[in-house]
């Protein structure tokens, strides 16, 4: 939906972002390969009627078939990653992209915020990285944003808590 | 306040340390509590103390003591295999009915005692349950926070006159709901109005009942009946497809017990399986019985339909729509009106062909929102929609279909994996030349072709709509679902697309709402919709991000 009425929010997620998502990417291509080398391993060396000789005879060629398969999708994520997620706040409305193979666009009013949470995992650290967390009363209302700088999500979340705050509307 | 002794554990074998049942009781005579009603300043953006009627005398309460002859009977089914085994495995001795008959002593003490030790009370504006039998716990529930009563009279209870009274308080998790299993239904009804009255007093907004109406005892004088359903509409029931499935449960259930039972009787699995081996030799008694249990799908689905609907009646009482139905069990949900936002037509394939429809309130926080939301039980279409909307408010605007690639993907989807099995059975029988699989590739296609209408009918039900106050969705074929919600209660937009939905320029619009299923999704809505709409429901949340 590049062309239609909505513009892109105008804020890039921390540059950072791109070594997150290749990092988490990789630790899933790793765990990928590692499952498949010892399924076709398994399966090669059973000996099972219905296992094609070829098979047998390859067990590697499951987990390269894989190998082929992923990498480029772990090359691209990161970089696509980085060209879609986007968040903006003005007019009292927080607008959030994100998505790889699907997108998804939330807008979020302040007025109907619940919480504000900012969150760290282990790799966000490493890097700096922040994810912000804003929930309201329905699960399709809230929005996650990933890879934010630290200090930029801190300022956030302390900015749209205080607004939230201001503006609480309980119809909910 | 409780007495010297701790009660032992119920289940603790060993009879020796039981205290005899004349062992001082903990005491629970009324303690002082103050009795002013109200602790809030007036006019301080809560509630006015000046309009409640004064809460019943603060005195400590108890359930009903009748409830001591449900506890036993309920505990009789879990008690009677093991006193069973003590009497077979003891040879009925003295010594094990002496065993046996501890036991039963046992059973009624615990429940004198759990009886004895659980009191609940109002202290000021909070209702607080007591219990004190193995470890001391006081429940505080400030009434303002009370959504919902549920008050249910099971067999045994109605018997004896009693009622179960559930408070909904909206908390999360398995503490989000209390209950009083076993108040008279006099006291069900002096509490309700006590717990709804002050709930709704706190609200912010006070709709259309005057407060200075006194809670009658009974049956209420502000009720209101909104639709009493009559009987003949029960015959509806079986369309719903609900309880459909129950013969199967029955002979299930009747398998597993006679199983259990068989077992703890030294019957044993050889004696089971000759049973088996005996009905498989003789396949036309199992196709018989298999067809007897088809047949009476229907009509015993039909009537548990009945038993649980029976003499459905929706009032409104005091800012509360109050559901009640049922035969044996009588159940009355009251479901605060302030926090209605809206409700959800369901209609299956064979109730639209009849022209019936299903409805659900869509709640704020309420729990257990799938059996406390219904408003109607399979009425006509044309009453269900009247109802909702004199009950809650009508949609008052034609649904907008989506775009005509919609209908394509719909059709795709309904037919497509069909055909890929039909293809894989092709493969199979190409490869095996076995005719086993040519049931496999004629079940495939005949699927297949069923998927056409399926997929053109699931097109016809996509829509959206808005009318200026409320917003709606709808979608579904099998079980078509359109909710109507009001647009304060909406706080969010989320739209999603996926890769395929990119190549076909469609996404799904789904529109965040703080109540029901927290979330109604338009499948397959345009590029120009998908932005449109929620800048025609919500403008100033979409004006900021608008290409100018």
């Amino acid at each position: 939906m590049s062309s239609g009425p909505l513009r892109d929010p105008a804020n890039r997620v921390s540059p950072k972002a791109r070594g997150l998502w290749l990092l988490e990417a990789l630790i899933g291509f790793v765990l990928l390969i590692g499952g498949s080398i010892l399924v076709g391993g398994w399966v090669g060396g059973s000996g099972w009627s219905w296992v094609p000789d070829w098979f047998a005879a390859r067990p590697w060629a499951l987990p390269v078939a894989v190998g082929v398969l992923t990498t480029p999708f772990l090359v691209a994520e990161p970089f696509v990653r980085y060209r879609v997620h986007r968040w903006e706040l003005s007019g009292d409305v927080l607008y959030a992209r994100q998505g790889f193979l699907t997108r998804e666009w939330v807008f979020v009013p302040v007025s109907r915020i619940q919480t504000v949470d900012k969150e760290q995992g282990w790799l966000e650290r490493m890097l700096g990285l922040a994810t912000l967390e804003v929930r309201t009363a329905s699960h399709a209302g809230s929005s996650t944003i990933k890879g934010l700088d630290y200090l930029v999500a801190a300022g956030l979340a302390e900015g749209l808590a205080q607004r939230a705050e201001q503006l609480r509307d309980d119809a909910t | 306040m409780t007495g010297p002794t701790q009660p032992p554990q119920p289940d603790d074998p060993s009879p020796d340390d039981r205290p005899p049942p004349s062992d001082g009781p903990p005491s629970f005579e009324a303690p002082a509590v103050d009795p002013s009603p109200v602790g809030s300043p007036p006019g301080g953006g809560g509630w006015d103390p000046g309009t409640l009627p004064a809460p019943a005398p603060v005195t400590s309460r108890r359930l009903s003591p009748k409830v001591l002859l449900i506890d036993p009977v309920r505990m009789l089914p879990s008690l009677l295999l093991p006193l069973a085994g003590v009497l077979v495995v003891g040879g009925f001795s003295g010594r094990s009915y002496l065993w046996a008959a501890l036991g039963l002593v046992g059973t009624v003490v615990f429940a004198v005692i759990r009886w004895l030790t659980f009191t609940y009370d109002f202290a000021g504006d909070r209702l607080e349950i007591k219990r004190s039998l193995i470890s001391r716990s006081v429940r505080t529930i400030p009434l303002e926070r009370v959504r919902g009563v549920d008050v249910s009279t099971p067999p045994m209870h109605r018997l004896l006159g009693l009622a179960v009274l559930k408070i909904d308080t909206g908390a999360s998790g398995g503490d989000g709901e209390a209950t009083l299993d076993g108040v008279t239904l006099g006291e069900a009804e002096r509490l309700r109005p006590i717990l709804l009255r002050r709930a709704r007093a706190a609200g912010v907004e006070v709709e259309d009942v005057t407060p200075e109406v006194a809670p009658s005892p009974g049956q209420g004088a502000d009720a209101d009946v909104i639709v009493a359903v009559p009987r003949t509409w029960l015959l509806y029931g079986p369309l719903s497809g609900a309880y459909l499935l129950t013969p199967f449960a029955l002979a299930g259930g009747a398998i597993g017990l006679a199983f259990q039972w068989g077992d703890e009787f030294g019957l044993g699995r050889d004696a089971a399986l000759t049973a088996g081996e005996w009905l498989w030799e003789r396949p036309s008694l199992l196709v018989a019985a298999a067809v007897l249990l088809v047949v009476a799908m229907p009509f015993v689905g039909g009537v548990m339909y009945a038993v649980f609907n029976w003499n459905f009646r929706l009032n409104r009482r005091d800012g509360y729509l109050v559901a009640e139905r049922g035969l044996i069990n009588r159940r009355s949900v009251s479901l605060e009106s302030r926090r209605v936002r809206g409700y959800e037509i369901v209609e299956g394939l064979a109730e639209r062909w009849a022209g019936v429809a299903r409805a659900w309130a869509i709640v704020t926080g309420l729990g257990d929102s799938e059996t406390r939301g219904q408003l109607l039980p399979v009425v006509p279409r044309h009453v269900a929609l009247s109802v909702t909307g004199d009950a809650i408010g009508p949609y008052e605007a034609e649904v907008r279909p989506h775009p005509p690639i919609a209908r394509n993907r719909r059709l795709f989807r309904a037919i497509a994996p069909w055909l890929v099995l039909a293809a894989v059975a092709a493969a199979l029988i190409w490869a095996t030349g076995s005719p086993l699989w040519w049931v496999l590739l004629v079940l495939s296609l005949l699927l297949a072709a069923v998927g056409v209408p399926l997929g053109i009918d699931r097109y016809h039900s996509l829509g959206h709509g808005y009318d200026g106050v409320r917003v709606t969705v709808r979608s579904g074929s099998l079980r078509r679902a359109q909710a109507v919600v009001e647009r304060r209660a909406v706080v969010g937009w989320r739209l999603r697309q996926t890769w395929f939905q990119r190549r076909a320029g469609v996404l799904t619009m789904i529109t965040g709402v703080g109540a029901g299923k927290g979330g109604y999704s338009a499948i397959d809505v345009s590029e120009a919709q998908a932005t449109a709409f929620p800048a025609e429901v919500t403008p100033e949340w979409l004006a900021p991000f608008l290409k100018t």
